[in-house]
């Protein structure tokens, strides 16, 4: 919710917990995820260990503004970048839709492109959503659609 | 002190949306997964001799071989489900006969793939006794499974 009023103190621990939950979403079981795989699953990104660092960093970057920043305008496109990063990562990590498998003499190759169309969906509307969100709350607030604001804790 | 808005009409509208993709996605993934585990399960049992086994057949006349096999792909899913094999030999020694089966959910078909071997003892002599062969399953629209493997096994010299 946009115009609300978060004391620096609630900032502070929302962005230490978004460090703390995106470290190990991110970083920690993706680089096990990728040790798992690798040999298995070679065609995934997951089991480049590069792969995972960077795109870890990046996520838990911008998650931590996002939650440092929160209700204010610059956590709009931290949001979005987020949401738009989801679907550069799950495509990179299934590889389009397109995994195979070798193990003693027999290929196994999974293809599921469509599907990774509605995975990412969410991911998608997520970054459509965080400014248009931002626009709605900003006219309500201009327009005073909101009702008046009610002292409920002091 | 802590305000008390009441949220506009256009954010419930978004959350409208979300709540509708995440359902779209939950409805999709989990009906893949249900279909692919029935699938499995159904092909499964067949394969290990179920009610309809699956009936292999290779006949030997002269020195030419015909491998045949009939399987029969039920579809327990709820998605069409397409069967193909096919398979590939360097040399025309080795004639494979593609075979493709549609079965809708609910129902099933019967796949029957051949295989000629026109000089079984060239073959056996070839020092190349692997047949690429390839098993497609495809869950239409969403996902599908190609498995290659060795049909140089279903060759068997005296015919069985």
């Amino acid at each position: 919710m946009y115009g609300q009023t978060i004391t620096t103190r609630k900032r502070i621990t929302s962005a230490v917990w978004a460090l703390v939950v995106n470290t190990i979403f991110w970083i920690v079981i993706p680089y096990y995820v990728g040790v798992f795989l690798a040999g298995r699953v070679p065609e995934s990104a997951l089991t480049v260990p590069i792969f995972v660092y960077e795109f870890g960093i990046l996520f838990t970057i911008l998650e931590v503004g996002a939650a440092f920043f929160q209700g204010r305008a610059v956590s709009v496109p931290l949001i979005s970048a987020v949401a738009l990063l989801t679907v550069v990562y799950i495509w990179d990590a299934t590889n389009g839709g397109l995994l195979g498998v070798e193990t003693s003499g027999i290929t196994i190759a999974l293809s599921f492109r469509l599907m990774l169309y509605v995975l990412v969906l969410p991911s998608i509307w997520a970054a459509i959503r965080a400014p248009l969100s931002y626009m709605v709350w900003r006219r309500a607030m201009k327009t005073g659609i909101s009702s008046p604001p009610t002292a409920s804790t002091v | 002190m802590q305000v008390k808005r009441k949220t506009p009409m256009g954010i419930w509208a978004l959350r409208g949306v979300t709540v509708a993709i995440a359902l779209i996605v939950l409805l999709v993934v989990g009906s893949v997964v249900y279909s692919a585990y029935e699938d499995y399960s159904a092909v499964k049992a067949e394969l290990a001799g179920g009610s309809k086994q699956a009936v292999g057949a290779a006949v030997l006349r002269g020195s030419m071989e015909t491998v045949s096999i009939n399987i029969t792909v039920p579809n327990n899913g709820l998605y069409p489900l397409n069967v193909t094999l096919t398979c590939n030999y360097p040399t025309s020694n080795v004639v494979c006969q593609r075979t493709s089966v549609d079965v809708s959910p609910g129902g099933e078909g019967v796949l029957r793939f051949r295989m000629t071997v026109s000089d079984v003892s060239q073959f056996e002599n070839s020092g190349n006794q692997v047949i690429n062969g390839t098993v497609a399953i495809s869950m239409t629209p969403f996902v599908g499974l190609t498995v290659g493997t060795d049909f140089g096994g279903f060759v068997k010299p005296g015919g069985a």
